[in-house]
């Protein structure tokens, strides 16, 4: 046998050795967690931007907000998924087109925290999240749903509005769709509803509504509606 | 050519399952023209809690208009959802002709429309849900190969109810219903052969036919 032929079915063999790995990594991966980053596109609301300048505080939970089974752990959960990353571009893409100027906040706002200069500064929180998928329920349909809760604070964390919003998303189970690929796209539809929920009805937040009538009740201001 | 495809198509025939489809209609207001340059869109209900209408029907009744009709431009759901959000969301999208109105206060909403030209919103709503099934199957395999034994067969239904808004005249101008079902199988000796009743296809065909009559001069 020539050096060559040696050296061929030496790399074969390798190639043969890690397709086999490669085999049985993915059988072994589709017996344990099921981990989804959740992706998806954001449009920009089709609306008047209100005359504000409003600053905006993502707070680590909310920045890398996650959920998994709550009756077990983290490490033991089916589920992982992830929705921080997708939570913050879906925000980002929102407030810049409901409102004139948008500022990322340096610091969460407080009295002692030097931070820019604004009209007000909105911070997110994911405050309860549940799902269902097929396996849970006899529906075929996956489904997530959240409830929000907002802080609109002064420059100093002065407390102007608190309030909660509901969003939910689902999508029924289709052919060739994966698990991963329905929940995805499932929370993509929550957080879609969750962004058309805040962009309908921000101004109709009784406590946001006083804060903007006072504030435009200000000479060379006008009172706007989205 | 058309020898060669005979056998196929003979094989695609053998492979469909039976279905039965009926169409109602209910015009109120055909346009006499067609609908011009104007666009059209064609939109899923989404509101409902058990069910939602597929977005691959809504892709599959406006691929059939604007296959059928070259002239007439179909836009894309997406495409419009996305161009009018949050405007069309499940929660937000409008539910009678009268709320279109409410939402052409909105300046940029109003100039979006104007800029897309759509004169009709066809809104579907509606689903195709698989009914009973019976029959068993077993599949073995082992070092001589692998194969199944058995037989299985289901029914498909589909439902659904178009509603056609004039945009310009902010009414309703005409509905179209339509239902489908089937019967499927699938036989396996060795190998499954499934013969599949194209319950939801049928239906599209059902629905596009009948909103063609009404949006091109053509037919």
């Amino acid at each position: 046998m020539s050096a060559s032929t040696i050296f061929a079915s030496s790399t074969v063999y390798r190639t043969l050795i890690q397709l086999v790995g490669i085999a049985v990594l993915s059988v072994l991966a589709g017996c344990g967690v099921k981990e989804v980053n959740v992706q998806g596109q954001f449009p920009e609301p089709l609306m008047t931007k209100l005359p504000l300048t409003l600053g905006i505080w993502y707070g680590e939970d909310f920045r890398n907000h996650e959920f998994f089974d709550e009756a077990k752990s983290r490490k033991d959960s089916e589920w992982l998924v992830k929705t921080g990353d997708a939570q913050v571009q879906m925000w980002d893409t929102l407030l810049n087109g409901m409102f004139v100027t948008i500022v990322p906040m340096r610091a969460n706002p407080g009295p002692d925290v030097l931070n820019q200069v604004v009209d007000a500064v909105l911070i997110p929180h994911v405050d309860e999240l549940q799902y269902a998928i097929p396996a849970h329920t006899n529906v075929k349909v996956y489904e997530i749903w959240m409830r929000y809760r907002y802080e609109l604070v002064t420059n100093t964390g002065e407390p102007i509005a608190d309030w909660t919003m509901t969003s939910y998303g689902k999508t029924p189970t289709a052919f060739l769709q994966s698990d991963e690929a329905a929940v995805n796209l499932a929370a993509v539809v929550a957080l879609r509803d969750a962004g058309a929920n805040f962009a309908t009805n921000f101004t109709r937040v009784p406590a946001v509504r006083e804060w903007l009538e006072q504030k435009w009740r200000r000479p060379g201001e006008q009172p706007h509606e989205p | 050519m058309s020898h060669k495809l005979l056998p196929l198509a003979l094989l695609g025939l053998a492979l469909s399952g039976c279905v039965t489809a009926t169409v109602d209609e209910m015009v109120f207001n055909v346009p006499t023209d067609g609908i011009g340059d104007a666009t059209v869109v064609i939109l899923g209900r989404r509101h409902a809690s058990d069910y939602e209408t597929e977005p691959d029907f809504i892709e599959c009744v406006g691929d059939h208009i604007s296959r059928a009709d070259k002239s007439i431009t179909v836009m894309g759901e997406l495409e419009f959802i996305n161009a009018l959000y949050p405007w069309f969301e499940p929660r937000t999208a409008p539910l009678r002709p009268q709320d279109i109105d409410r939402l052409m206060q909105q300046e940029p909403v109003a100039m979006k429309m104007s800029e897309l030209k759509t004169e009709y919103m066809i809104w579907i709503d509606g689903s195709t849900v698989r009914g009973d099934s019976a029959g068993s199957m077993t599949c073995g395999i082992g070092p001589g190969g692998a194969g199944c034994f058995g037989f299985g067969t289901w029914s498909n239904t589909s439902e659904y109810e178009a509603v056609i808004w004039d945009f310009t005249d902010r009414a309703e101008v005409g509905r179209v219903n339509t239902s489908a079902t089937g019967q499927s199988y699938m036989p396996a000796v060795v190998i499954p052969i499934p013969i599949i009743a194209p319950v939801q296809g049928t239906a599209c065909d059902g629905i596009g036919d009948q909103l063609l009559e009404f949006l091109s001069s053509e037919y």
